[in-house]
């Protein structure tokens, strides 16, 4: 099957903080504004006029913001005890849930990744923490409307094993889940078993 | 026989090299896979390995079924005859 598609055309978002997500994405983090559109509301009758703007991220991909006119958080409901303005959260939902759906934009280098936490640091948005997981090292904020913010750099590149253990975590998975015991434990014994059936063979394939 | 599969990735070379020290322990590669195996329980000591957390919670690949983790914490990766 051909993989033909090219990375993230658009991300979007609502905001109701349209000129402080300027002000995050234009002017603190220098994200140019490469589109926009004006446009009075149509199709269903309550649809607001809007603006939909669009922030290049790199790469050609771009992050998008919609502001309706006359609208406020109200339109979504009752305020969160957590999350943000597109997703509201009680205050007994775990945190781990709560920080799990978030956009995360690559750099090359600590240099680069530096260089943001710097503009980052200047504004009103300062990075909450900066942490080094097993391969990638991440800095983090919230943008003006809440949503968790990462830029992240590789600390060295994927390898080639890294991909057959990802594609067999995934079969291990797919068996699991549908099983009777979708447990931590029985994916390890799963997966344990397909290395035995197919990690010996794949060296072969990847001869060093 | 107690059995864990360990991905040999740089992060994780230090977890088979002390899961080694153990005489009973033997590690062998199947694949791009480290083999750890033993007769017995396999202890590895996570201060020995230097392993930081996000490399530790994640380091096991595969473990067979007559194995069971016993322990995954901070100090310890303890795996036991099921």
């Amino acid at each position: 099957m051909a993989h033909t598609v090219r990375g993230v055309d658009h991300v979007a978002f609502p905001t109701f903080e349209p000129a402080a997500t300027v002000r995050f994405y234009r002017d603190v983090l220098g994200f140019p504004v490469v589109h926009s559109v004006c446009a009075a509301g149509w199709g269903p009758e309550d649809h607001p006029d809007f603006i939909h703007f669009f922030f290049d991220i790199g790469n050609g991909d771009r992050i998008a913001f919609f502001y309706y006119f006359g609208t406020d958080r109200s339109v979504a409901g009752p305020a969160g005890a957590k999350g943000d303005d597109y997703a509201r959260f009680g205050a007994d939902v775990p945190e781990f849930f709560v920080n799990s759906r978030h956009l995360a934009i690559h750099v090359d280098g600590e240099e680069d990744l530096l260089e943001y936490r710097r503009r980052l640091d200047a504004s009103e948005w300062p990075v909450f923490m900066q942490v080094r997981h097993e391969t990638i090292e991440s800095i983090y904020t919230h943008d003006p409307n809440g949503y968790m913010f990462e830029i992240t750099r590789a600390m060295r590149p994927v390898t080639p094993q890294e991909d057959l253990d990802a594609n067999l975590t995934i079969e291990a998975l797919l068996d699991v889940v549908g099983g009777p015991d979708p447990s931590f434990g029985n994916l390890l014994a799963r997966k344990a078993e397909l290395i035995v059936s197919r990690a010996a063979a794949w060296e072969g394939a990847h001869a060093r | 026989m107690t059995r864990l599969y360990v991905l040999d990735i740089p992060e994780n070379t230090s977890v088979a090299k002390i899961a080694a020290l153990d005489p009973e322990v033997t590690v062998d590669r199947i694949g791009p896979y480290f083999e750890i195996r033993s007769e017995g329980e396999i202890v590895v000591d996570r201060r020995a390995t230097t392993c930081r957390h996000a490399v530790w919670y994640s380091c096991v690949a595969g473990v067979d079924r007559g194995s069971r983790i016993t322990q995954h914490d901070r100090d310890a990766l303890r795996v036991t005859p099921a």
